[in-house]
């Protein structure tokens, strides 16, 4: 049948390619997926077995007469039937439960409506529907976690003042490695990356008594200071890389038409610089907010983010909705600047020289 | 040009003094904020509480049921994790090396695992571990779980945990690993790849004479870079299962410091762990700054 068996195999070979990058892209993002779809799920449903895929959007109910006030039942997807979930005369209880438990936040007088219904509408049953909060999961973590949003804010703060430290201690000697040559460069070289590896966990310990004595300790400045001993090397090594990449004739021009060097370095090197700087403050940005040990052993009352988030799964039991919601909150923002910066991690991956 | 002109003449100059004005920062940073705490606590590791020279610190630490445990602990997942996953992205990186639509897509989502905090990522196989968690959803929906059945991931032996955990880890390094690869496959020039074929040989030889030894600074980054880090896995542990199950040498600075920080021997033995972290940290760098051509070596790769 086929006229052109080569281009069949082609085809064939094409899609079995496709196929495996599929697999192997979902089998990435799949645990993330879930994560995703967890913390969008109601109390309800995220202790039911098998857990939904993905969270409902909204909640069909029943309501009808019981002995001891109303039968509230919530329509079961998986088992397909409607479950009674609560049997109470008191409406205040029915609307915590529908907001906390369901994730449908739904007032007392609206109850009130739906009973008149039952009374006057002179049915049996009545079914209404009540949309899901989604974003309640979320709210609800920041209010029943102590310090999430001053840590929140704390984090934010500290990637900030370890962007501001590392960026003007670092790209200074980022430009002298790439435009000087001198005694010791080598050695200062590779002790900066030597500096890079070591343990950050290591020097925490005694930081924490350094700290103390310059009354940082427990402060963002503090986590700021221990932060920048990683970040600093790895500005060092970013920014030389920025500023090799930028044609040493260009400086030389703007010198010979009469810019003295400081000139030369605001009006030329520093504009072409700034979208690989900016990558490297967005690369420091994602290694304070993601840090976790230093930040555990550095703070006592005042945790970051992490932290937090830490904590709450350390002791989790149950809630995993709000466990996801807090993991995620912690996620987003590392996944926003991965996004921005990929191109520069792909080529940092991929092996850097000075 | 000749050195006559004046930004030659202006670099002549300047050149002497100002590259060491502006690594100056930079030293006396690391002095006070690297070297006096290493320094200080290496130095105290030798004190009494007195102040007199001791090896009882040491003891204390080698001497410690859990050492040897998250000695071992610790050199498993390093040895088995760091193989599975290079050996993962080799094979992965060599099947894909290719231009083809959605690469860039792909590249980013592969660039996802390594991008997420190790807070999100314990959270995200937490609830996926748990009995009632998503895994065993996914099982009974892909009809492999039979309704009612469930199985325990987090029970059971330390043998298991261990794997999960290498398992755990390899999610998270084997994409970014490869892309690494891929990288360096990429700078292969293709014409290489091709005379090794026109000369006769098939895709292992080529593989074995050509593209690894042409891959092969990258891949001692790479494996370096991750050994390091390796070292130092504790998170998804301790997240998972909590501390002291399955003790590992990071785990044990932080149970010490921060889980019974009232202990007479708290401060030592988290001390303690974290030297000899540390120390194996530091030959693992060295060795990497060995090939790195630190010492006098032609190549110069780096994160």
């Amino acid at each position: 049948m086929n006229k052109n068996p080569i281009k069949l195999g082609k085809l064939v070979r094409r899609t079995i390619f496709y196929l495996f990058i599929v697999t192997l892209a979902v089998s990435i993002i799949l645990p993330v997926f879930f994560l995703v779809s967890l913390s969008f799920l109601s109390t309800r449903e995220s202790y039911s077995f098998p857990l939904p895929l993905l969270p409902s959007l909204k909640t069909e109910y029943s309501l009808t007469h019981s002995d001891r006030g109303y039968l509230l039942s919530v329509y079961d997807k998986f088992d397909k039937e409607y479950q009674t979930v609560l049997d109470t005369a008191e409406l205040e209880k029915m609307s915590v439960y529908m907001k906390n438990q369901i994730g449908t936040p739904y007032s007392i007088p609206k109850i009130e409506e739906r009973i008149a219904e039952l009374e006057n509408g002179g049915k049996d049953t009545i079914f209404f529907s009540v949309r899901k909060n989604l974003l309640l999961n979320y709210t609800t973590f920041f209010q029943i976690t102590r310090d999430a949003v001053p840590a929140l804010l704390r984090s934010l703060q500290i990637a900030g003042l370890t962007i501001l430290i590392s960026l003007s201690i670092g790209s200074m000697a980022g430009y002298a490695f790439a435009r000087y040559v001198f005694a010791g460069r080598d050695v200062l070289k590779f002790s900066v990356l030597f500096v890079r590896m070591f343990p950050g966990v290591a020097i925490a310990l005694h930081m924490a008594i350094i700290l103390a004595n310059m009354g940082f300790y427990d402060k963002p400045i503090g986590l700021a200071l221990v932060y920048s001993v990683g970040s600093i090397a790895l500005t060092v090594w970013i920014t030389a890389s920025v500023f090799m990449g930028i044609p040493e004739s260009l400086e030389e021009a703007a010198q010979v038409f009469g810019a003295t060097k400081w000139q030369t370095f605001l009006r030329v090197t520093f504009p072409l610089a700034l979208p690989g700087l900016a990558a490297a403050a967005m690369y420091t940005f994602l290694g304070a907010w993601t840090e976790t040990v230093s930040a555990i052993l550095l703070t006592q009352f005042n945790p970051t983010f992490s932290v937090v988030v830490y904590q709450s799964l350390l002791g989790a039991v149950g809630n995993v909705n709000l466990t996801a919601a807090g993991g995620l909150v912690l996620a987003i923002p590392s996944l926003i600047f991965t996004f921005f910066i990929r191109k520069y991690i792909q080529q940092m991956w991929g092996g850097m020289t000075i | 040009m000749t050195a006559s002109t004046p930004a030659k003449r202006f670099r002549d100059l300047g050149s002497k003094a100002v590259p060491y004005l502006l690594i100056a920062p930079v030293v006396i940073y690391y002095f006070f904020f690297w070297f006096r705490p290493v320094l200080v606590t290496l130095i105290k590791s030798f004190q009494t509480a007195a102040g007199a020279f001791t090896l009882q610190n040491y003891h204390m630490v080698l001497t410690d049921p859990d050492f040897l445990v998250a000695l071992r602990n610790t050199a498993i997942i390093v040895l088995f994790s760091v193989t599975l996953e290079f050996l993962g992205a080799l094979f992965l990186a060599l099947l894909i090396n290719r231009k083809f639509t959605g690469s860039t897509f792909f590249l980013f989502v592969a660039m996802i695992p390594m991008a997420l905090p190790g807070v999100a990522v314990a959270a995200m196989w937490l609830t996926g571990l748990t009995a009632h968690g998503w895994i065993n959803s996914l099982l009974y929906y892909l009809g492999i779980l039979a309704e009612g059945a469930k199985i325990y991931w987090l029970a059971g032996s330390e043998w298991k945990l261990l794997g999960l955990i290498i398992l755990i880890d390899a999610w998270q390094v084997i994409p970014s690993m490869m892309i690494i690869l891929l990288a360096g496959l990429q700078n292969i020039p293709e014409e290489t790849i091709e005379a090794g074929y026109v000369f006769g040989g098939n895709f292992i030889t080529v593989l074995r004479k050509i593209t690894m030894p042409l891959l092969g600074p990258t891949i001692q980054t790479a494996v370096i870079l991750r050994l390091i880090s390796a070292i130092q896995i504790w998170l998804i542990i301790v997240l998972l299962v909590g501390f002291s199950r399955m003790p590992v040498l990071v785990e044990r600075i932080v149970y010490y410091y921060k889980e019974v920080p009232n202990l007479d021997i708290s401060l030592q033995m988290a001390s303690g762990y974290a030297i000899v972290v540390s120390f194996i940290v530091s030959m693992v760098a060295l060795l990497y700054l060995k090939v790195s051509g630190a010492f006098g070596g032609k190549k110069e790769a780096a994160q």
